[in-house]
């Protein structure tokens, strides 16, 4: 179907003159569908009659824990990017010496940083 | 029209008898009415995995919520009014959450999965209302949901959110202006 026929129900459904009742099962002919996973009443009656309520918690928790672990990882490897550009900025190369700080002219400042000179 | 009503008498018995622990029977209402249930759940938080976490939580709150039902109203639509409750405070506790990891404040963290469809026509479809649905603020979006994806009337509309008319009206026209703008992006 045209996107803009598609547009046109939607913007349609928020008429308040609009009989809404057939659009439902027209959106489903066009693909637009919703449902659970087949095993969703069984996962249900499972969290209820097996394992108790403190599933519920648990759930809860675990929900938020991806959240936080999504938007830590995210953060992580944004970092882990920025190390290596500013590492390849100032020695010019991704070499091993150049991840462990050792650079060629190691020995010189070390010894000038502990002699003052 | 897709809106599941059945016979109020079966209704009850299948309440009373989930109520006199038949689990067979609450299966029943499960799978009477999680396809209604879905619609309102991935209509309000997009097609997650965590849309389906919230529409098991919808019916679990159902079962325990059993013996308050007094069968003034359809059974349909007391679910409807968990699905609805629950999917706002899911909205408003990501909100929460993730206010405390970014910068965006309360402007809402919106996420969505499309499926996999067998033609690119029907992508489009689908892409377009999941879209449209999820740029909408949470106040409009339930009310498109209820209106497109359940196919409600405006007073269904109301007794289901427990809005004045008026307020329902009034929010239709504002949906209109905010969908307009959203489509023209889309």
């Amino acid at each position: 179907m045209d996107p803009s026929e598609i547009k046109k129900i939607l913007f349609s459904s928020l008429k308040s003159e609009t009989d809404t009742r057939e659009v439902p099962g027209f959106l489903e002919k066009e693909g637009v569908s919703y449902s659970f996973s087949p095993d969703f009443g069984e996962k249900v009656l499972n969290k209820l009659f097996s394992a108790g309520l403190t599933i519920n918690r648990e759930v809860e928790f675990i929900r938020s824990m991806n959240f936080a672990f999504y938007r830590i990882a995210l953060t992580g490897v944004a970092a882990i990017v920025l190390l290596i550009i500013s590492i390849f900025l100032m020695d010019g190369s991704l070499s091993l010496n150049s991840f462990l700080g050792l650079s060629d002219n190691y020995d010189e400042s070390i010894v000038c940083l502990l002699t003052g000179n | 029209m897709i809106k599941e009503s059945y016979k109020e008498t079966d209704e009850r018995e299948l309440v009373k008898a989930s109520l006199d622990g038949d689990k067979k029977a609450f299966g029943e209402i499960v799978n009477l009415y999680q396809k209604m249930v879905a619609r309102t759940v991935k209509g309000m938080l997009g097609d997650s995995v965590f849309a389906e976490d919230i529409g098991q939580e919808v019916f679990i709150k159902l079962y325990h919520s059993l013996s308050e039902f007094r069968g003034e109203a359809k059974l349909s639509t007391y679910i409807q009014k968990i699905a609805v409750n629950l999917s706002l405070n899911e909205i408003k506790r990501r909100k929460r959450f993730f206010s405390m990891f970014s910068q965006r404040g309360n402007n809402e963290m919106y996420e969505f999965e499309i499926p996999d469809y067998d033609t690119e026509e029907r992508k489009d479809a689908s892409e377009i209302v999941n879209k449209a649905l999820l740029a909408m603020s949470p106040k409009f979006r339930i009310i498109l949901t209820m209106r497109m994806l359940q196919g409600y009337s405006t007073k269904e509309t109301a007794e289901i959110l427990d809005l004045p008319l008026g307020t329902v009206l009034s929010r239709l026209s504002r949906a209109q202006e905010e969908l307009r703008i959203i489509l023209k992006k889309i």
